[in-house]
């Protein structure tokens, strides 16, 4: 390896996902020059390979469309393995029993004691590829939890500071709603505010929940159905189609009528002041005697990996620098930094608090028949939501959570509608609708078939939890001693769920229970198969159940922001507290994951965090 | 009545799935998806595919429960299980192995779903009718339009013909 480049910008940004192309899309407006290394794949011309690659898949996984491929050789049933890749990732695929913890298939190295459920991308446009399009804003009480209700952490920002970067990231990802459903336990708008399109329209799925919830509460919590505001186009905007329902909005939307990432990384390389360096893994944070940063060293490759050619080094140099690598290889990079140990803890870590208090929204997952058709399997994969769960005085003994209602039938619950499908050509019941009920199973072909999948198919519907984790320290990405094929050691993660986490899952089985007994529909949720290092217990009513949970792909923490550097790695600017030219940002600075997914708010302090990046140069 | 072989493979394709043959041919067909079945099935198991073939030949004349019945129980278990598998083509735009499909009917099966070895192209992906016996469309092909979500879709029979 040689040195082979040392270029100096204003700027160098790590990572071009939505937070690195919203702050170099900021600073190339403003002519500042700016460098984004992205270590995985830059930005194809359009995305018909990665629509092709989910359309061929067997395993239409949130991470299938994207590079590298999952499998090796591509089309087997092998997963690559993550030793032999120049920036691997992980996949749901690698969260069975057998294979959590086997490095040779799972790129993060699972200590447990449960398995974190989460993935990520590695490439142009970064995880919010396949995100669900889902712009909540956060309730003001999502930031002040210790002083409201004495328990996790308050943020040292409040909804008023964010407010107005709200407003900024819902017309940069362009997002559908309209305010009056938006304006919800504390949520305000400036007068005259509208959003930057009409809301995208409820589903009959909706419909039916809204008749069946509104008006009645759970545990003395108003049970109310809100349109979700959406980064999916109502109308032509940014040059972007109008939904068209595909139902497909994880893992791909495949007109773009969902904003992804790359739509910003195109603009930022329109201003002439953004480059981008693709399949560049930065690998080495270097900081100057005067506590600055100086340089980010970095190791660049030509293919995927496995196939021993050696990558080129280098490094550039830049006034400022951010880490965009979101909260798990952010933490990652900051800790390989040791600066020959002058910094033996890593970078940007005199707190020793890089890489603590992972979060994620468990997700505790549903599913029941209608008594009547809802048609699933239409439209955008979720259009509504009950919001009035996400605050309230419980949230001094329980995590709170929101429902999002679910438009694909059974696909999350049973990779429906394979399963049923199977359960009823091959005699089987996996789907627990063949029969529903006792009896053998039935092998139907004919007019039989088809009225059977018809009538089982348009009754189905799933609930999703998403349960605000709390913050514990002892959740964390450390080093692995497991390497990738850079030689880079890979990310390991430890993870568990407090009690008070634990009793807000409890809290969501009792909820789904008590909404599918109000809307009489038939529940077919199934307990955990055994070893499923996604199992817990959960108080319910008092008593502890075994549930599966799930990752929200909301990954949150790691490096959090906060009003003291011995408690905290950045402040309140999202700039290191030890490293006053590093900024950190993403949904690692989160002090509490909150109980919004996260998109829109990692948009507003990405915006927030550009113009003060733009003042320190000026 | 004609007999080709790609007749015969949609006539029994239609009793067997209970799609309209219409549908699953129409007469302007430029996705021609029964072409890229017949050959991907024949391919796998080339005597199975032939005797299926010749089995509905044989009786194509009898109601369709009737072929069904004598193809499903009455032909053996090589037949029985290939034609599960054309069903599940036809449905999934997958190839699920016969010899897996018996497993999975076996006295101790696996655990879980009979796997499929591979979606046959992109275009059976698309055209998979279990979306359509859904009224509703693949996920991530759509040709609805904005909205269509809030409304009742079409009737089934907007969607698999009126023949069932």
């Amino acid at each position: 390896m040689s040195a082979a480049q040392n270029n100096s910008y204003d700027v160098v940004i790590v990572g071009a996902g939505v937070s690195g192309a919203l702050i170099a899309k900021q600073l190339g407006l403003a002519g500042k020059k700016v460098l984004i290394l992205e270590s995985g794949a830059g930005l194809p011309s359009n995305n018909n390979d990665f629509v092709q690659r989910f359309y061929q898949a067997l395993a239409k996984v949130p991470e299938i469309p994207y590079t590298p491929d999952l499998f090796n050789p591509p089309g087997s049933f092998n997963l690559a393995d993550p030793s032999k890749l120049n920036a691997a990732r992980p996949t749901v695929l690698t969260l069975d029993h057998d294979n959590w913890k086997d490095p040779n298939q799972s790129y993060m190295i699972q200590s447990g004691p449960l398995a974190f459920g989460s993935t990520y991308e590695r490439v142009a446009g970064g995880t919010m590829r396949h995100w669900l399009g889902t712009s909540l804003r956060f309730v003001p009480n999502d930031f002040k939890m210790q002083s409201q209700y004495h328990q996790l952490v308050d943020w040292p920002i409040s909804y008023n500071d964010l407010e107005p970067w709200y407003g900024n990231a819902e017309s940069e990802i362009g997002v559908s709603a309209n305010v009056a459903d938006q304006a919800y336990l504390g949520i305000k708008f400036p007068p005259g505010y509208k959003y930057p399109m009409k809301p995208i329209p409820a589903s009959l799925v909706d419909d039916a929940v809204i008749k069946g919830v509104t008006g009645t509460s759970f545990q003395g919590t108003p049970l109310v159905v809100s349109n979700t505001p959406a980064g999916r186009n109502s109308q032509p905007y940014q040059s972007r189609r109008v939904c068209a329902g595909n139902t497909n909005c994880i893992p791909i939307c495949p007109i773009q009528a969902k904003y992804d990432p790359s739509v910003t990384l195109e603009q930022a390389l329109n201003t002439g002041n953004v480059t981008i360096w693709p399949q560049t893994v930065a690998c080495d944070v270097v900081v100057d005697g005067n506590g600055r940063v100086s340089q980010i060293k970095y190791l660049q490759y030509q293919t995927p990996g496995g196939d021993g050619l050696k990558p080129v080094s280098g490094s550039v140099t830049a006034k400022v620098f951010v880490i965009a690598a979101h909260a798990i290889e952010t933490p990652r990079l900051l800790l390989m930094s040791t600066n020959q140990g002058r910094t033996p803890n890593g970078v940007a870590n005199l707190s020793g608090q890089v890489g603590k208090n992972l979060m994620d929204h468990p997700l505790y997952l549903a599913w029941a028949l209608m008594p009547n058709p809802v048609f699933g399997y239409r439209g955008p994969l979720a259009t509504s939501g009950i919001e009035s769960t996400r605050d309230g005085s419980f949230r001094s003994q329980r995590a709170a959570f929101r429902i999002e209602i679910g438009n694909e039938g059974w696909n999350f619950p049973i990779n429906d509608p394979y399963t049923t499908t199977t359960d009823f050509i091959n005699g089987l019941n996996e789907s627990h609708l063949n029969p529903n009920g006792t009896g053998q199973p039935q092998a139907l072909f004919g007019p039989d078939l088809v009225k059977a999948l018809n009538s089982n198919l348009r009754k189905q519907f799933r609930l999703g939890f998403l349960v605000e984790q709390s913050p514990d320290s002892t959740n964390t990405v450390t080093l692995a001693d497991e390497k990738d094929n850079l030689g880079l050691r890979r990310p390991k993660i430890t993870y568990n769920l407090s009690p008070y986490t634990r009793a807000g899952l409890g809290a969501a089985v009792e909820a789904a229970d008590q909404i599918f007994d109000q809307l009489k529909a038939q529940q077919f949720t199934q307990p955990p198969k055994a070893n499923d290092p996604s199992a817990l217990e959960v108080p319910v009513k008092g008593k502890p159940k075994l549930i599966k949970f799930f990752g929200s792909g909301h990954i949150v923490g790691t490096y959090c922001m906060g009003t003291k550097k011995e408690n905290s790695v950045v402040n309140s600017e999202q700039r290191s507290w030890d490293h006053s030219n590093l900024f950190l940002v993403g949904s690692g600075v989160f002090p509490t994951v909150a109980t919004g997914n996260p998109t829109l708010t990692i948009a507003a302090l990405a915006l927030w965090a550009a113009q003060t990046i733009k003042k320190d140069l000026s | 009545m004609s007999n080709t072989p790609m007749d015969l493979f949609v006539g029994l394709s239609a009793v067997l799935t209970g799609i309209d043959k219409g549908k699953l041919a129409p007469p302007l067909d430029p996705i021609n998806i029964k072409q890229t079945y017949f050959d991907y099935a024949q391919k796998q198991k080339p005597a199975d595919f032939q005797q299926l073939l010749d089995i509905y030949n044989k009786n194509q004349t009898l109601p369709p429960a009737q072929i069904g019945n004598i193809i499903l129980n009455q032909s053996g278990d090589a037949i029985r299980y290939l034609a599960r598998s054309v069903m599940l083509m036809w449905y999934l735009g997958s190839w699920y192995d016969p010899a897996t499909l018996q497993k999975y009917n076996s006295k101790n099966p696996p655990s879980g779903s009979p796997p499929a070895v591979a979606v046959i192209s992109s275009e059976a992906y698309t055209q998979g009718w279990v979306w359509s016996v859904a009224q509703a469309h693949p996920m991530g092909y759509s040709n609805f339009t904005f909205g269509y979500w809030s409304q009742q879709p079409p009737s089934l029979e907007d969607f698999i013909g009126g023949g069932s």
